[in-house]
């Protein structure tokens, strides 16, 4: 889930390197390795054709023959007051949980730039949330908020969900961003009399803006994924992913590819912004960084 | 559990580095150090003020519901509802009856032989997306991703319309003659789950350890093989030592993942295939029995939290979920 950043890092580090490679003798294992990797991108790859293929198909049953092509499904997801409502809620719990947790964790990147006691400490807390197995994240809130007389809703117990969900990765997203950079911008305003909030809004924020852009898309997509710790707390506002999981436990309903392709296709969507954003601000972070000043040549390798 | 750069840094890049970089993990004693060289100025924003909201919701809302569902582990449950008389019997029944017993370990065995096949199929594929180059490398390290930026719940689904009576696989068979009645025992079994599994959670071996070999200097094997190695050699004595935080990395995600999975067996295991998180899952969705689901649930907590601390020794825990990146 960390990983679409770290993937662009890979692909840049990929572009950047020079360096001599090894001479390649074996041909046969690397046939073999091709050969290999064909079929695990199949693996990967024929289930989700196979929903596509199936979402145009005729027959009420949600699988095989295919007895004819049609779009008709996809008006069924559309036109399902349920299902938009549901789109809307997503929508909805997801930009709020993204603003929320990336501001939170931009904050607390901000301040693990300063030394304080109990680091150690912080760091596990903002952590707990990915440790804790997501069906007890969901469980334990569906107690606490129940026990303490919340009523479950979305922008109450499904928006805390959420955040908690998103806060870690946020963080764990932006701190190396925030970490990185070359301060000395930020000393020759402070020394020129600037204060603090203007060095934010005009140095800081500029520099790890694309890292913030980028995290508050995955943060989107972690929460318009999110399906575990939510059905513990929906109450009857039900999110895309809970209102798909009822078709399919109720009755295979026969719209279940259609709309399952729609989800994968915002899903993909959003995330592909997100990991432009993420090359984007690997570069810049390349640039400001002070890896980049001790080593001029990292901040054009990339241009 | 410690937390400091040290202990995957020590695996995950023996060959010294004659330049020291600034860390961007989020570890405190790098962190200082780095701050320390880079300028005596302190950052702006007052520390309590930048981390005092985050940490107040995660003490509320992450801390406190869990420390909550600690206390309640300990209280009764009736058909009456749940009561705070204390007692160790919700733990005593987790360890004791035979059946949540032998659902635990089933979990784990299922958990464990996901985490070892999707290792069987991800460190080929790992390696050679480390061996590309270029936008050929780009491109296959995204498609790598695609499938996985949705959510696993539609991941899971799929496979219902391969597997089932109406499936794919069914459908070719009859459609080839090679059976005349459609196979049942392709699906709610643990066998449907343990390949759902292995769908759903493969990304998390592939990555990590796709990071590791990608950070491997190409002068440290052409140094091997100019020195005599043969590839196999190569192999066993280079690479796969120097990948070996992302393979830890990669077992202990997929392994925390498939342990508490709750989707995949409700939608592919049937009776039978049913694991620990669904027994969880029965006792506050069905049972309404919050005092002993609050201990079976601490019980995989506590699972996890062991095998943390067991692979702390030679992965720091923030590693484990940046992909075993030290840098």
């Amino acid at each position: 889930m960390a990983g679409p950043s770290t993937a662009s890092r890979g692909a840049v580090a990929g572009e950047k390197r020079a360096a001599p490679r090894p001479r390649r003798p074996y041909g046969a294992y690397r046939t073999a390795l091709w050969i290999y990797a064909g079929l695990f991108y199949a693996f990967l790859y024929g289930p989700l054709l196979m929903i596509v293929f199936l979402s145009f198909n005729q027959s009420e049953i949600v699988g095989f023959p295919f007895t004819g092509f049609t779009t008709h499904w996809y008006g069924v997801v559309f036109e399902s007051p349920a299902l938009v409502k549901a789109l809307g809620n997503s929508l909805g719990v997801g930009i709020l949980a993204a603003g929320i947790a990336t501001s939170l964790a931009l904050a607390l990147a901000m301040g693990f730039r300063h030394p304080f006691r109990g680091k150690t400490i912080v760091l596990y807390l903002i952590l707990v949330p990915i440790i804790i197995p997501g069906i007890i994240g969901g469980i334990v809130l569906l107690i606490f908020f129940g026990y303490s007389g919340v009523r479950s809703s979305l922008y109450t117990t499904v928006l805390v969900a959420h955040v908690n969900w998103v806060l870690p990765f946020a963080f764990l997203t932006l701190y190396p961003r925030l970490h990185g950079f070359d301060r000395a911008l930020e000393e020759a305003a402070m020394d020129l009399g600037a204060p603090p909030w203007k060095i934010f809004t005009r140095i800081v924020f500029p520099i790890v803006r694309p890292g913030v852009l980028a995290t508050l898309l995955f943060s989107f997509s972690l929460s318009f994924d999110e399906f575990i710790r939510t059905i513990f707390v929906t109450g009857f506002d039900r999110t895309i992913p809970v209102q798909f999981w009822g078709l399919i436990v109720d009755e295979l309903a026969p719209q279940l590819p259609a709309m399952a392709v729609l989800i994968i296709v915002i899903s993909i969507f959003s995330s592909l912004i997100g990991f432009v954003f993420m090359g984007r601000a690997a570069r810049r972070a390349a640039t400001w960084s002070g890896s980049a000043r001790r080593r001029p040549e990292r901040a054009f390798a990339t241009r | 559990m410690r937390t400091t750069a040290e202990p995957s840094r020590a695996g995950g890049r023996p060959h010294s580095d004659p330049e020291p970089e600034p860390d961007p993990s989020p570890s405190p004693d790098a962190g200082r150090k780095a701050r320390r060289k880079e300028s005596g100025v302190r950052p702006i924003g007052r520390p309590i003020w930048l981390l005092g909201p985050g940490v107040l919701w995660l003490l509320v809302f992450g801390l406190a519901p869990l420390l909550f569902m600690l206390m309640m582990s300990f209280w009764t449950s009736t058909i009456f509802g749940t009561s705070p008389d204390f007692q160790f019997g919700n733990y005593a029944r987790v360890i004791v009856t035979e059946l949540y017993r032998d659902q635990l370990f089933k979990t784990l065995r299922i958990a464990f032989m996901t985490t070892a096949m999707t290792l069987v199929i991800s460190y080929p594929v790992a390696y050679l997306l480390s061996r590309l180059q270029g936008m050929r490398k780009a491109l296959f390290v995204l498609m790598m991703f695609l499938p996985f930026w949705t959510s696993y719940v539609i991941r899971a689904f799929v496979w219902l319309p391969i597997l089932g009576r109406n499936g794919a696989i069914n459908n070719t068979l009859l459609a080839l003659g090679i059976i005349d009645q459609p196979l049942d025992w392709l699906l709610f079994n643990e066998g449907a789950v343990f390949l759902g599994l292995v769908y759903v959670y493969t990304l998390f071996m592939t990555l990590p350890i796709y990071l590791s070999l990608e950070k491997i200097d190409p002068a440290l094997i052409e140094a091997a093989t100019d020195l005599g190695a043969r590839p196999a050699a190569v192999f066993r004595r280079v690479i796969l030592p120097l990948s070996w935080p992302g393979v830890l990395s990669g077992c202990i995600m997929v392994f925390l993942l498939s342990v508490s999975a709750f989707v995949t067996p409700q939608l592919l295991g049937g009776a039978s295939g049913i694991m620990y998180g669904n027994v969880i899952a029965s006792q506050f969705l069905a049972n309404n029995n919050w005092a002993f689901g609050s201990a079976l649930s601490l019980t995989l907590v506590a699972i996890v939290l062991v095998l943390l601390l067991v692979s702390s020794r030679w992965i720091g825990v923030q590693h484990v979920f940046t992909g075993g990146r030290d840098s």
